[in-house]
């Protein structure tokens, strides 16, 4: 069961056809081809944002799943717990992103505590990220990173509320992954 | 001059933007696309909506513009709504043929002073395989109405859709037209298009974006690649040939169209003669 009716195939919209040509696009796409316009802006942006970039993925991964547990996110947490792990991060650092326990005791690096402390602050809110916050982030990261990273939380929380919303299935191959490596 | 324009000009953009005034009819036709019936959603676009989509077409360049169904003639405002387009592009208005009483073909007499015709659907020279597809009385109605709009000086093309028609029955669906005073120029036979309730009959011939020309079609739910496009099938509107949910300003549609065009490989021209 979804919220929406995820465009199939047969049913793809011309401007989302190319996204369909590898097979199954998976469920945002699948939802956002109901308006193409949208789609063929959404998703070159999101490939920017969440994607391959100047910072490393382990990085980017961190704060995507950390956003992604904390806001609730079934269907970002699941993929993401995968994409984590595929940065080669430990299974106890994952579980930690997951919300199972408490980060400060898988992660060491102030770098990393300082960053997962600045994602809690802009995912969560409300209202102005607290000055102690700012003042651990900045001397780790110059500033394009620190645009970049607090565009990447915003943008991995409006994912998390468009799915979860919007009821998006996790996809069978991401199911069928994560009970084979005990996430289920 | 506008990309859009430029294009037209060029004879790489088709020059019509087609309206789907309605999806509702007071026919089900067994090749319908939209599975128009007495009881489908109207999903109307609007008086304004459509004059304000043909006035963005003209300030874009297109050239004419076309309104189809549902039946168009259902909406209480339509004659008038037909003048008031035709006065911005030329029209043509598709239509079945059977509503026009007596005082909707007076109201639509101001069309003989400008660039408008009629498009009426006769399939067949004989009521009996006419009406097979369309619904009773149908042929009755239309061979009716033809000559009252051609007395009023309204322009009348006829559309025929047909699986297939052999060269007699053609001659006496010629005959036919003319005698009704339609000339040869005016009469289009089309192949039936597989979509729509066609799917459920098993009619016609199966049509993509190659095989279809780009008019740009606007419906209520979007912007669509010809108006063979905005199909229903099962209750649910088809999405394959869906350009943008963003209809107005019409130029978002309108280069979106083009882009696709562009995109093309060449030599993938309408080969259908659909029309």
């Amino acid at each position: 069961m979804t919220g929406v009716r995820l465009i199939r195939a047969e049913q793809a919209p011309l401007l989302a056809r190319r996204y369909y040509a590898r097979g199954d696009p998976g469920a945002i796409v699948a939802a956002l081809a109901h308006v193409p316009e949208v789609l063929e802006v959404a998703m070159p942006f999101i490939a920017t944002t969440l994607g391959a970039s100047a910072i490393d993925a382990r990085t980017k991964e961190l704060v995507i799943l950390r956003a992604s547990a904390r806001l609730g996110c079934r269907y970002c947490t699941q993929t993401h717990t995968l994409a984590a792990s595929d940065t080669g991060m430990s299974r106890a650092e994952v579980a930690a992103l997951r919300g199972e326990a408490p980060v400060d005791g898988a992660f060491g690096d102030p770098r990393e505590l300082a960053l997962l402390a600045w994602t809690d602050a802009v995912a969560l809110g409300p209202g102005p990220v607290p000055p102690a916050v700012r003042a651990a982030l900045l001397p780790h990261f110059e500033e394009p990173e620190v645009v970049e990273l607090t565009l990447l939380v915003a943008a991995t929380v409006m994912l998390n509320r468009f799915c979860t919303a919007l009821e998006l299935p996790t996809s069978s191959a991401t199911l069928r992954r994560l009970a084979e490596e005990g996430w289920a | 001059m506008s990309e859009v324009a430029e294009a037209v000009r060029d004879g790489v953009l088709p020059g019509r933007v087609w309206l789907y005034a309605n999806y509702h009819c007071n026919l089900a036709c067994t090749y319908c696309l939209t599975e128009s019936d007495p009881r489908a959603q109207r999903r109307e676009l609007g008086e304004q909506r459509a004059l304000a989509v043909a006035r963005q077409a003209a300030d874009l360049g297109f050239t004419a513009l076309g309104v189809t169904g549902g039946e168009p003639f259902l909406l209480p405002y339509l004659p008038e709504l037909l003048a008031r387009l035709a006065a911005i592009l030329p029209l043509v208005c598709l239509s079945n043929g059977t509503v026009l009483t007596e005082r909707r073909l007076e109201r639509l007499r101001p069309l003989a002073e400008l660039p408008a015709a009629i498009q009426i659907s006769l399939d067949r020279p004989e009521p009996q395989a006419n009406d097979a597809m369309r619904g009773p009385e149908n042929f009755r109605k239309v061979v009716d109405a033809i000559p009252r709009l051609v007395e009023r000086g309204v322009r009348v093309r006829i559309a025929t859709t047909v699986d297939a028609i052999d060269d007699e029955q053609r001659e006496r669906l010629c005959s036919l037209h003319r005698r009704l005073g339609v000339p040869d120029a005016d009469h289009v036979i089309r192949p039936i298009v597989r979509r729509g309730r066609a799917v459920d009959h098993d009619l016609g011939v199966d049509a993509g974006p190659a095989d279809l020309p780009a008019e740009l079609t606007i419906t209520t739910d979007g912007a669509f690649w010809s108006p063979f496009g905005p199909t229903v099938h099962g209750g649910r509107l088809d999405t394959d040939l869906l350009i943008t949910r963003t209809t107005m300003p019409l130029r978002v549609p309108a280069a979106a169209l083009l882009r696709l065009v562009r995109a093309r490989p060449p030599g993938t021209d309408a080969q259908l003669n659909i029309q």
